[in-house]
């Protein structure tokens, strides 16, 4: 899997939980989860669970407490990939 | 690894446990007119689900008012048992910024056994308050927690708001007693930063034990979902009692 799937698919994952629709259309790897998108952090833990479940990974607490943009979330998920194949 | 002011904290507490308690019932049903309905039936309940025994315990309940963990205090123990056994006199978790903006806050907070919370703060910020409520569990405490994070802002158990801060502390600190209560005004539409005066307010409990194979964040949100499970229940009940709908 390259980072633009990665990417596609993260976005598909946290838009349920976006507040903010017009940052979120402009949603670059840069972009911050909490801050720009307007996610309440108590949902990250939700998100990262459906990464889990979406993309069959382990995520544990401290690699979860780095997901702070969404590329943050990509290179994750590609490093966590990436080990288990 | 030791907290030695929070041991300050507790003595100090402890010791004007007489003059705090008596200043904050004075306050409620004088000052306020609060009333809780069946006072006596709650507390004998509270004894009866969790005061007797010795141990760790969380007190899990729903969020309306700025003051609800004040209420509870009142409610569920009376002065003089509270001034008898530490344990019943909890601990909360109140936002920071409810003490921050004057003095004597802070000081009622301190006496109150109030550790100032950052809410939707950083990791480590979360961390270290799970560490600190998980070092008074292990110090047989009990303290009060509120899993929607905050007062709901739809008037009921706000599911979509929970934090799974409460189920993390449950795995820092297994064995842990967990005791869901349920408070609210009769009165009570939304939510508020006190009831209204004159307010009659309904607390019902429940004790349970959330289990979960799961671990990790998912085992956490597993715990936090069950509480607010049982809270969400009990608040139906309540309603389905007073014949509104829900």
């Amino acid at each position: 899997m390259d980072s633009a799937a990665a990417f596609e698919k993260v976005t598909a994952i946290i838009k349920p939980f976006v507040k903010n629709a017009e940052a979120f259309k402009a949603a670059t790897p840069a972009t911050r989860i909490i801050e720009d998108l307007g996610v309440n952090s108590a949902r990250l833990v939700d998100i990262i669970l459906a990464f889990e479940d979406e993309f069959g990974i382990a995520v544990d607490d401290e690699s979860a407490d780095k997901v702070r943009t969404l590329g943050d979330a990509v290179q994750m998920i590609l490093q966590k990939t990436a080990a288990a194949s | 690894m030791d907290r030695p002011w929070l041991r300050v904290q507790e003595a100090v507490s402890q010791a004007l446990i007489f003059f705090t308690y008596a200043a904050l019932a004075a306050w409620m049903r004088f000052g306020k007119r609060y009333r809780v309905e069946d006072l006596q039936r709650v507390r004998g309940e509270f004894m009866a689900l969790a005061g007797r025994e010795r141990g760790p315990l969380l007190i899990c309940a729903n969020h309306l008012t700025l003051i609800d963990s004040l209420v509870l205090q009142w409610a569920l123990a009376p002065g003089w048992r509270v001034a008898g056994r530490r344990r019943l006199f909890a601990w909360n978790l109140p936002d920071h910024r409810n003490l921050a903006s004057r003095w004597w806050w802070r000081v009622i907070g301190y006496l109150g056994k109030c550790i100032p919370v950052v809410r939707n703060g950083t990791p480590e910020q979360a961390r270290e308050m799970i560490d600190k409520v998980a070092w008074l569990l292990a110090r047989d405490q009990s303290v009060v927690i509120f899993p929607e994070g905050g007062r709901s802002r739809i008037g009921r158990v706000d599911r979509d708001r929970v934090t799974y801060g409460v189920g993390r502390i449950l795995q820092a600190a297994p064995g842990t007693a967990v005791l869901c209560v349920f408070l609210r005004g009769r009165g009570q539409k939304v939510h508020s930063d006190y009831p209204a005066i004159g307010e009659t307010i309904v607390v019902r409990q429940k004790r349970i034990t959330p289990v979960t194979a799961a671990e990790g964040m998912r085992g956490a949100r597993d715990l936090a979902m069950q509480i607010v499970g049982c809270l969400s229940e009990m608040e139906d009940r309540f309603f389905d009692d007073a014949g509104v709908d829900r």
